[in-house]
């Protein structure tokens, strides 16, 4: 293993323990943005702190599911933070470093969160499950198309490889491009939970989206949860950064860069979250499915400009 | 020697069909069935994984002849690691059905039915079969249950199944007449002749195969149908028809036309759309099943579909591989459809239920069947570490490659095609959550769930098998997948069987995820810590209502709320308020069927007028009909003596 390949690998692992920064940094700049004090950007940190020193539950007439699920979920957010490089040169963790890999394990959570809220069969929980798995019917759909657009200049959906495909500036002559950059800012905010689609910031049961099996979590089940999302955060916001947002192709620089535009979209989803207020839920799959059809025109431009 | 072994196995399973007739007790004549079938699977395995081929090959004439190829092989071997399991669950099974007796017998024969299509070198055998393996489940359903609701499915199947399998007939008469099944080219016969095969094919298997719009049968025939001929029906018998859809298009057509690549896929994917989304909105465990076959089916179809294409644009590798990723999600779904159903049906005969809202709690009261049913229901909702992930993964795969690969048309027909087959993976997580969910966690919801114990120990037995199989894919799927790679002389696989390495991909580690996910969740679970006294679930502070609880209909609502504009849903809420108190709210929510009202209805109608029209020539009179053979005799000569002047 070279030493480059170190620096890829150490900034991968770094991320276990950075994830949780990203939604202090949003927290932060929202206060900020809203005129408040705010809260430290180290405030999650804090939470898990205080989460970890606390006795998880049991309610009864529960399963192995509810106990598995907090577990399984952080297990399945590590092997996606594993398998997302930060750079093409990123080493093997031996999980490979596949795109389609990745929405399978971040679908693994989703089902396993999923599944705990039928197991305590708590109305807020399911209601709020029920919602999150409709979502990613409308989140797969665009996904897919999103990842097409930056699988087509390279021809595999290899990570490192479509991560060099979207290096450099060439990549930005070709419309697909731009119309996988505009809906994967949408995955962004579908996936992490982030307004207009979700409100992480609600206590309001009878809104939430994501965090609705977690209120029959404590302790450090519920921080194995918050852990998840933070990390849910850094793997898709990496993704975006590097297979969507300039950078170069060269390690150092490209590490660099991919690391920026990671503090620039916690940015942006801080005004996101600032200008706008919450959709309607039942519209929420309008506008993604919306946003899967103009990544499908995207496609369309490159196969027939190819064609031409 | 690979022959002798399946004559040897096909023999034994013959044995154990004609068993039942006499007084030998039914348990034995069901193990030899099973012995039987693991026979002929051997001799499966030997031809697949060995690369070998037995019998006869294909022949125009009308000499029967049976024989075996890696193809026939690979589908002897889902047949058998299919009918395996599901015959040591019927020993607990068959006993507590009516003619039980009769039932066992039939569902043997079935089973050479099915061995017989994939083995069948001869388009008279292949047809005998073919119409065998329709008839022979419909008898032993209707033996099984003779119900009035029960005769109506039967007669549907039926008539759908008859009425596309013409298509079939034409087919296959057509290849044999043509000499192509001796080994005459099909593309020297002209583009008339490959279109007309290529139609009737995919109208004839397609019907067969529940393959949209001719899968109204499958819905209906299958739920009602004793769940160990469910299992092989919706994990066999639909993969069989697939069988003979291959061979046209990827034996005799050899190279089969973009156009039935195109159209293989649009098939596919709306097939796999519209299966899934139909499953959603059932509350019926099995017949959500069934409808979760269409949605598998029409994936297969669909990398099959690509794989035409591929070919067809030159991509030799990548076609070998959306081939070979087909084939294997035919293998796994057998598998966890096969778990599903069979759990299905120990859990109807636990608790006397068969509606998901009455169901609930299961994994805790018959927890061996319950940790089968939750390992099949988390392989067919396509998460990772189990085997309906890994060949998902190929199918997209596939799908993706024909983008970059196949040209422009069938470039942009993969990109929709891929579109819905994410959104369709996306329902069925969503389904399936909901089916794991209802029956397996939280609180029975019904007096028969609350009394349910786990059944016998053959039953159980049996579907542990299957979800053994399901991890052991799921883990291992280069064991199979690269074999399978072969069929089309593919690319050698790198690594080892414990992923999936191919060119273009970043690969899928099975082994390696499983080890991640695996160890860190233990870790977790270790530093779980110290937890409180078991308490009440919390529940935002409310009260646990039992009549409060989500059902299933709640929790696909937000999906089918917010597609009010392409599936419309009529829910009726009705208010009892009598002396200005509530005394009863009813509500109930219907998805209509587009395809009952719009396709079915329509040709039934035109069905029955003709039907009627032509019962005024069986007028009963010996005169009419002797009336009849004489024109008929005039007009024949009449023929001959025109058209052999």
């Amino acid at each position: 293993m070279t030493g480059a390949e170190l620096i890829t690998g150490a900034v991968m692992l770094a991320a276990l323990a950075a994830a949780p920064l990203l939604p202090g940094l949003i927290q932060r700049q929202k206060a900020y943005l809203q005129g408040r004090i705010g809260a430290s950007v180290w405030q999650p940190y804090r939470d898990l702190w205080r989460l970890w020193h606390k006795r998880v539950v049991q309610p009864s007439g529960t399963t192995v599911t509810y106990l598995l699920a907090p577990a399984a979920n952080a297990a399945a957010l590590l092997a996606a933070i594993l398998i997302v490089p930060a750079a093409a040169n990123a080493p093997q963790f031996g999980v490979g470093h596949d795109a389609l890999v990745v929405v399978g394990v971040l679908a693994l959570a989703r089902c396993m969160l999923a599944l705990s809220a039928w197991d305590t069969t708590s109305s807020f929980g399911l209601m709020s499950a029920g919602r999150d798995l409709t979502f990613a019917v409308a989140g797969e759909f665009l996904l897919a198309l999103v990842l097409l657009t930056a699988v087509l200049p390279v021809g595999s959906t290899d990570l490192p490889a479509m991560w060099l495909g979207a290096s450099g500036s060439g990549i930005w002559s070709h419309p697909a491009h731009w119309c996988g950059l505009a809906g994967m800012i949408l995955i962004l905010l579908v996936e992490t939970g982030r307004q207009p689609i979700d409100n992480p910031d609600t206590h309001l049961e009878l809104t939430m989206v994501h965090e609705g099996p977690l209120l029959e979590y404590a302790g450090r089940d519920l921080a194995y949860l918050q852990w998840s999302a933070a990390a849910r955060h850094w793997v898709v916001m990496l993704l975006a950064a590097g297979l969507f947002l300039p950078h170069p192709a060269g390690t150092l620089g490209g590490l660099a860069a991919v690391l920026g535009w990671v503090v620039a979209l916690t940015v942006l989803i801080a005004v996101i979250e600032t200008m706008t207020a919450k959709m309607r839920l039942l519209r929420v799959p309008h506008l993604i499915g919306a946003a899967g059809l103009l990544a499908l025109g995207g496609v369309a431009s490159w196969i027939l400009g190819a064609a031409l | 020697m690979i022959g002798l072994v399946a004559v040897l196995g096909a023999v034994v399973l013959g044995a154990g069909v004609v068993l039942p007739v006499t007084r030998v007790s039914l348990a034995v004549a069901l193990w030899l069935q099973g012995a039987g079938v693991g026979i002929v699977g051997i001799a499966g395995a030997i031809a697949f994984f060995g690369d070998r081929v037995a019998g006869s090959g294909f022949r125009a004439g009308v000499h029967p002849g049976f024989g075996i190829d890696p193809i026939s092989g690979f589908f002897l071997v889902v047949i058998a690691v299919t009918a395996l399991p599901v015959l040591v669950y019927s020993v607990g099974y068959i006993p507590g059905l009516a003619s039980a007796r009769a039932v066992a017998g039939l569902g043997g024969g079935f089973l050479l039915a099915l061995i017989g299509v994939v083995c069948a070198r001869d388009a008279l055998s292949f047809l005998a079969c073919w119409e065998l393996m329709t008839i022979l489940p419909a008898a032993a359903v209707l033996i099984a249950k003779p119900e009035v609701v029960v005769r109506r499915a039967i007669v549907e199947y039926l008539a759908i199944t008859h009425l596309g399998g013409t298509g079939v007939w034409i087919a296959v008469l057509v290849l044999a007449e043509r000499g192509v099944l001796g080994g005459a080219s099909l593309g020297a016969q002209g583009s008339g002749v490959v279109a007309l095969v290529g139609i009737t094919a995919l109208i004839g298997f397609g019907s067969k195969a529940g393959l949209v719009p001719l899968h109204m049968w499958l819905p209906r025939t299958h739920p009602v149908a004793p769940s160990h001929l469910s299992a092989l029906m919706s994990g066999v018998m639909v993969k069989v028809a697939l069988y003979g859809l291959i061979r046209v298009a990827f034996t005799w057509m050899d190279p089969a036309p973009m156009w039935l690549g195109i159209a293989l896929m649009l098939v596919g994917a709306v097939s796999a759309f519209g299966g899934i989304v139909g499953a959603l909105v059932q509350d019926e465990l099995k017949r959500l099943l069934a409808y979760s076959s269409i949605e598998n089916v029409g994936m297969i179809t669909v990398a099959l579909g690509s794989s035409i294409a591929l070919e067809a644009a030159g991509a030799q590798t990548w076609a070998a591989i959306a081939f070979a990723a087909a084939l294997l999600h035919v293998l796994n779904h057998a598998v966890m459809k096969a778990v599903l159903f069979l759990s299905a049906g120990s859990i109807e005969r636990a608790t006397g239920e068969h509606r998901l809202d009455r169901l609930g709690g299961l994994l805790g009261r018959m927890p061996w069947t319950g940790a089968a049913c939750a390992v099949g229901v988390l392989a067919i909702a396509g998460v990772p570490l189990l085997n309906g992930f890994a060949s998902e993964w190929l199918i997209l795969e596939s799908v993706i490659h024909a983008v970059t690969m196949s040209g422009d048309a069938a470039g942009m027909v993969s990109a929709l095609a891929l579109a819905v087959l994410a959104a369709t993976i996306g329902v069925a997580l969503l389904c399936f959550v909901k089916l794991g969910g209802l029956a397996l966690l939280g609180r029975p919801r019904s007096e028969g769930a609350r009394n349910a114990t786990d059944v016998g120990l053959a039953m159980r037995a049996g579907v542990i098998a299957l979800a053994a199989g399901c991890v052991v894919l799921g883990t291992f799927p280069g064991l199979v997948f690269a074999p399978l790679l072969r069929l089309r002389s593919g690319p050698t696989p790198s690594g080892t069987a414990a992923g999936l390495w191919l060119p273009g991909t970043g690969g899928l580690p099975t082994l390696g995820l499983l080890i991640v996910v695996g160890i860190a969740t233990a870790l977790l679970l270790r530093a779980r810590g110290p937890r409180t006294e078991p308490a009440p679930v919390w529940n935002c502070g409310q009260t646990d209502e039992p009549a409060l609880a989500w059902t299933s209909a709640g929790f696909s609502s937000s999906l089918l709320l917010s597609a009010r504009g392409v599936l419309p849903t009529e829910r009726v809420l009705t208010r009892d308020a009598g002396g200005g108190v509530l005394a009863e709210v009813r509500y109930t929510q219907h998805v209509p069927n587009h395809f009952e009202a719009l396709l079915y209805r329509p040709l039934q109608r035109v069905a029955l007028r003709c039907a009627h029209v032509a019962r005024r020539l069986q007028s009963g009179s010996l005169q009419a009909y002797v009336a009849y053979f004489v024109a008929l005799l005039i007009v024949l000569l009449i023929f001959a003596r025109v058209v052999g002047a």
